[in-house]
């Protein structure tokens, strides 16, 4: 469960979101739209603190994001934007790079599920060994999802994730976060995407507005 | 003894900067007049320490003694700061900290367990040797500071997403506290395994011509080679620790308004 309470999100001078409010219940999968610019990715953001939030509360299930709970929301659930950064010299590295820090220390993927997670996602084993630098903006894209998938999280924060992908690969990310079991807060102009999700929700004059099916 | 230079003929090697000053003006480097005031500064600086390390050595009393390391280490802090791009406001007690700690350990160590001079606290051992640590650690803390959160800056997509896959701060920093510690020590390791192949260190050149054995000096030279190696390397991992809090906020965002 995510929610947002009374959120204000402002960015140089400029109000985003006002006393805005939005509740995500587990298993929701929800999809954010509006003009570019007018702070879509910010409130995705918002919910890691990897954006500033001027007023109001977020809370991931039962926590509130504070200086105290942030690396344990952070560990929660799974940040995916639209050119992820891989942070490793080889693929490989980069799936297994969340492995080493203590938060997830204990839990390390066999190499079966690695194979598995990687042929879901429509990519070749053989890109484990590849440069993270060589690889296609829409592999990068795959490696982070897959990276978010090895560490069991539910809880998904998209940012136009599919935004590079051809048909195949797309709706075989789709397949993944669109499980049951997963909650899913995203952005996407993917009309395939919008469609998929079951409820949609539009950021207009500074507020979030459900828009009904 | 050395043979005691006169003042004329003190005088007589700023002739030879004719040379650089002629070249500079030749290619029009426009450092001449920058080079001049530098040189007279120079002389006008060392003129001044001269006499007040004069005055220091004859009266020789504990206090006095502690006081001049405190200015010169005050006097690093205040140029590492202005070199690093920091905020001097913000970092100044830390970044002090730091430089004292590691000079007053090293320091410590090489006067009281290797040197034991006697009085301990005897200024022709204890100024010397903590001016020219205080001078090298300066010099790497600048080097260590600025690659440090040039890093993060410069990569903070790759520092966020560490962040956002559970990371502490502490894990996240590892990488450019690795680079950064890194290209600060890098330099040290070469000059050490060259020294005396080379050239002939400063502090080993100035016993010689004051007349000591080349033995003797070159114990001491080694001494301060180590301590001047891990000084920095203790004043650069310290520095950049102690200002992790106050340059990243609770959510361990870095903060744009600490650096100049």
């Amino acid at each position: 469960m995510i929610s947002f309470n009374d959120i204000t999100l402002q960015a140089s001078q400029q109000t985003l979101l006002e006393n805005a409010n939005l509740r995500v219940e587990p298993g929701d999968k929800v999809v954010i739209r509006g003009a570019s610019g007018c702070g879509k990715s910010s409130l995705l953001k918002a919910v890691v603190g990897a954006f500033p939030i001027a007023a109001g509360t977020v809370a991931v299930d039962d926590l509130e994001l504070s200086a105290a709970n942030v690396g344990a929301i952070r560990a929660r659930l799974a940040f995916i934007g639209q050119e992820p950064t891989l942070g490793a010299d080889s693929v490989r590295e980069a799936l297994l790079l969340p492995f080493q820090f203590k938060a997830h220390k204990n839990n390390p993927p066999s190499e079966d599920r690695i194979s598995a997670t990687l042929e879901r996602l429509k990519l070749p084993r053989n890109i484990l060994t590849q440069p993270a630098k060589r690889i296609s903006g829409g592999e990068k894209q795959r490696v982070a999802l897959a990276r978010a998938l090895l560490l069991d999280k539910t809880i998904f924060l998209a940012d136009e994730v599919t935004s590079a992908l051809d048909p195949e690969s797309r709706d075989a990310v789709m397949d993944e976060l669109f499980a049951e079991e997963i909650t899913l807060l995203s952005v996407s102009h993917d009309a395939a995407w919008v469609g998929r999700c079951d409820r949609t929700i539009e950021i207009l004059d500074r507020n979030l507005t459900e828009e009904s099916r | 003894m050395t043979n005691d230079l006169s003042i004329a003929a003190t005088l007589s090697m700023f002739a030879l900067l004719l040379i650089p000053i002629g070249v500079f003006v030749w290619l029009k480097l426009g450092v001449a007049k920058e080079t001049i005031l530098s040189a007279i500064r120079m002389a006008v600086q060392l003129v001044l320490v001269g006499l007040y390390l004069k005055y220091i050595f004859q009266l020789n009393h504990p206090l006095v003694n502690v006081l001049w390391v405190a200015v010169m280490m005050v006097a690093a802090n205040f140029s590492v700061l202005g070199k690093s791009g920091l905020k001097r406001k913000v970092f100044f007690w830390r970044s002090l900290t730091g430089i004292a700690v590691s000079t007053g350990i090293v320091s410590g160590w090489f006067i009281l367990v290797a040197i034991r001079p006697d009085p301990f606290y005897d200024a022709r051992y204890l100024i010397p040797i903590t001016g020219m640590i205080l001078g090298n650690c300066q010099r790497s803390n600048v080097l260590s500071l600025e690659r440090f959160y040039s890093g993060i800056r410069n990569n903070e997509a790759e520092f966020t997403t560490y962040l956002m896959l559970g990371a502490t701060l502490g894990e996240a920093v590892r990488p450019y506290l690795r680079a950064a510690l890194k290209a600060c020590v890098n330099p040290s390791i070469a000059t050490m395994a060259t020294m005396g192949l080379v050239s002939l260190p400063g502090m080993m050149t100035g016993q010689i011509l004051g007349g000591a054995m080349p033995l003797e000096a070159i114990k001491y030279q080694i001494g301060i080679m180590i301590c001047i190696f891990t000084a920095m390397v203790i004043a650069s991992l310290l520095n950049i620790l102690l200002s992790l809090r106050v340059a990243f906020d609770d959510h361990q965002r870095l903060r744009p308004d600490v650096f100049q």
